[in-house]
């Protein structure tokens, strides 16, 4: 029994429809048997595909996207929960500078960034370094994390874990066994968020990657400015269908909105 | 020696005295409860015993060891929060269970602990719940199990029952003095209400901006309050006329006034509010001593409508004056 409005539901259609029609198209648009970006006739085909692992470079580049994007979440994560934690908890003067720096990165151009650490990289040697391209992106994706983060501590009740503590719990225990699964759904939204961006990220990465660091975005980017052929669409039904794939299965072991909502 | 001693214990915050200068001594097995208006510091006191606000000055001994800035999670006492503080994410025989693994208590042993203080709280049957699939009552009476399976020399309790109905809360304090009496913990409970202190206490301490205003039985603090605060806050009251010129005024509780024929009593009065409350009827009465308030037991007899013309007597000897000073 439908408990909208006829109004909200053709409101919510047109808006999916918004939201999933580019989506759509470019997954149809990989399946075209021509050599211009067409919707495909009655004859569907994967030559498209084929030709997207017949280049080892792009393969090789998600492989660098996946395994940056990784990194880059975990260790924003990680930097993350404990300044949420400080921020949301202490009571110490630069608390909100503190706060203000680690979002501050939402308000910087990438292009700019992309630009300056450029000129950086050069001088301290780290052109081509996974190592310096990955802070980089921490560097842009944190704030993210601290956004969720911030939220899911604040009206936190304490005394859940001065209940802990009472009973004889040691501070880490503490942390381990009763605050992190508390601020989990924050804590894994936070981190899934950062991987999405990070993965997304070209503005700031066309300036800072090196041939053999070089992200799947980048790789797009370079590619569709010399040549526009229905291989991108084929990487993007591609990208797709892994996103949906990886997301299925999440709900199937975990269920998204406890991971996410934090509903048990 | 004291089995626990408030030692001239203040906590300032800022200008701000929380509290000031408290000085308690409490027996093996006692039930004490602190007692006072909103923002007195009875929170703030029952925090820093249970080591959560570090003392700005005084001792806390604790069965003669000095445990004022001991940590908390090395004092091993029993706590029950306001806010039931149960862990979300456990169910109900893992919170219990949760101070008895601190302890290291081997798995068998502590499944029979977790059942028996479960049955204790009359929970046994919700033993795999989660605490978000629990009533208020129910919730509340998990934290007191949690609380007492550790078997703890001390058990604290801050408002244990405010959130329950009438109900409930009657029931569950005469639980809490039963469990008390049965397991013989020594228990400080905060509470803003009189009548649940004065149920299950052996003894009132009466907090007021920060000190320690009276501590008695409730009985003693009821019939011979320290104050006229005091005396206002735990019940309501008449004031008399001083006996003699320039003496003391005095007191009279409104259950000690009888109700008499016009003319019989030694002050006359009219009527002009009542009030049903079950089992009694509070009158509101005007009279050239002022306005009075009359309670009388409701014996089944009818009851005298509003402006009827009575007269109030009463036996001086349960007239009581307020000490010197007292304010
Ligand atoms: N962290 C703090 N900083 C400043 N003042 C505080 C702090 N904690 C408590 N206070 C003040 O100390 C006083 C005592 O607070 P406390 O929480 O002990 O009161 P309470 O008696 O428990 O009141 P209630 O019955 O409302 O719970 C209050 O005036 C309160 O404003
Ligand atoms: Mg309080």
């Amino acid at each position: 029994m439908p408990r909208n409005g006829s109004f909200a539901i053709l409101f919510n259609t047109l808006v999916v429809m918004f939201m999933l029609a580019p989506l759509v198209i470019v997954c149809l648009v990989a399946f075209t048997p021509e050599n211009t970006l067409s919707l495909p006739g009655w004859t569907w085909s994967l030559r498209w595909f084929r030709k997207v692992f017949e280049h080892p470079d792009f393969v090789t580049s998600f492989i660098n996207s996946l395994w940056l994007a990784t990194v880059s979440a975990s260790l924003a994560v990680g930097l993350a929960v404990p300044a949420s934690l400080a921020i949301t908890r202490g009571n110490f003067p630069g608390r909100q500078a503190l706060e203000g720096l680690f979002l501050s990165p939402l308000v910087i151009p990438h292009l700019v960034l992309g630009v300056a650490l450029l000129q950086m990289f050069a001088r301290i040697g780290a052109t081509g370094s996974f190592v310096w391209l990955a802070l980089a992106h921490v560097v842009v994706i944190t704030p993210y994390a601290m956004r969720l983060l911030i939220a899911a501590m604040t009206g936190y009740d304490r005394s859940v874990e001065h209940a802990a503590l009472s009973l004889g719990a040691s501070r880490l225990t503490v942390f381990r066994r009763i605050t992190l699964p508390m601020i989990l759904p924050g804590v894994s939204g936070g981190w899934l968020l950062c991987f999405i961006n990070s993965f997304d990220e070209v503005t700031m990465s066309i300036f800072i990657t090196a041939p053999s660091t070089i992200t799947l975005p980048v790789k797009m980017y370079m590619y569709a400015t010399e040549s526009i052929d229905p291989m991108m669409a084929a990487v993007s039904a591609l990208i797709v269908g892994l996103t949906a794939a990886t997301a299925l299965l999440l709900d199937r072991i975990y269920g998204l909105d406890r991971v996410l909502v934090g509903q048990r | 020696m004291p089995f626990l001693e408030l030692d001239a214990l203040s906590k300032h915050y800022g200008p701000v005295k929380a509290v000031d200068d408290v000085s308690l001594s409490v027996e093996q097995g006692e039930f004490i409860s602190l007692l006072g208006p909103s923002g007195c510091g009875k929170t703030t006191t029952l925090q820093m015993i249970a080591g959560f606000v570090d003392a700005t000055a005084g001792r806390i001994r604790l069965q003669g060891r000095d445990i004022t800035h001991a940590p908390a999670n090395s004092r091993g006492l029993g706590i029950v929060f306001q806010s039931y503080a149960l862990f979300p994410h456990m169910t109900v025989a893992d919170n219990v269970a949760f101070g008895l693994e601190m302890q290291k208590v081997e798995r068998a042993e502590r499944a029979r602990r977790v059942e028996q203080a479960l049955a204790l709280v009359h929970l046994d049957a919700h033993a795999g719940r989660y605490p978000r699939e629990l009533s208020g009552g129910q919730r509340q009476r998990v934290a007191l199990a949690r609380a007492i399976v550790i078997r703890p020399p001390l058990l604290l309790l801050d408002e244990p029952l405010s959130n329950l109905d009438a109900k409930l809360r009657e029931a569950m304090q005469f639980e809490l003095r039963t469990i008390q009496q049965q397991v013989g913990t020594t228990t400080i409970m905060v509470t803003h209400d009189q009548a649940e202190a004065f149920s299950v206490s052996d003894r009132v301490v009466v907090m007021q901006s920060g000190r320690i205003t009276q501590i008695d039985t409730p009985y003693e603090v009821y019939e011979h309050p320290a104050s006229e605060f005091i005396s206002r806050f735990v019940g309501k009251t008449n004031l008399l006329p001083p006996a003699t010129d320039g003496g003391p005024q005095r007191h009279v509780r409104p259950e000690k006034l009888m109700l008499k024929p016009a003319g019989q009593g030694r002050a006359d009065a009219t009527i002009v509010d009542r009030f049903f409350l079950g089992s009694q009827w509070l009158y509101h009465l005007e009279s050239p001593l002022g306005p009075m308030v009359v309670v009388q037991v409701n014996d089944g007899s009818p009851a005298h409508p509003p402006g009827t013309a009575v007269a109030l007597d009463w036996d001086d000897a349960i007239l009581r004056t307020l000490p010197e000073g007292g304010r």
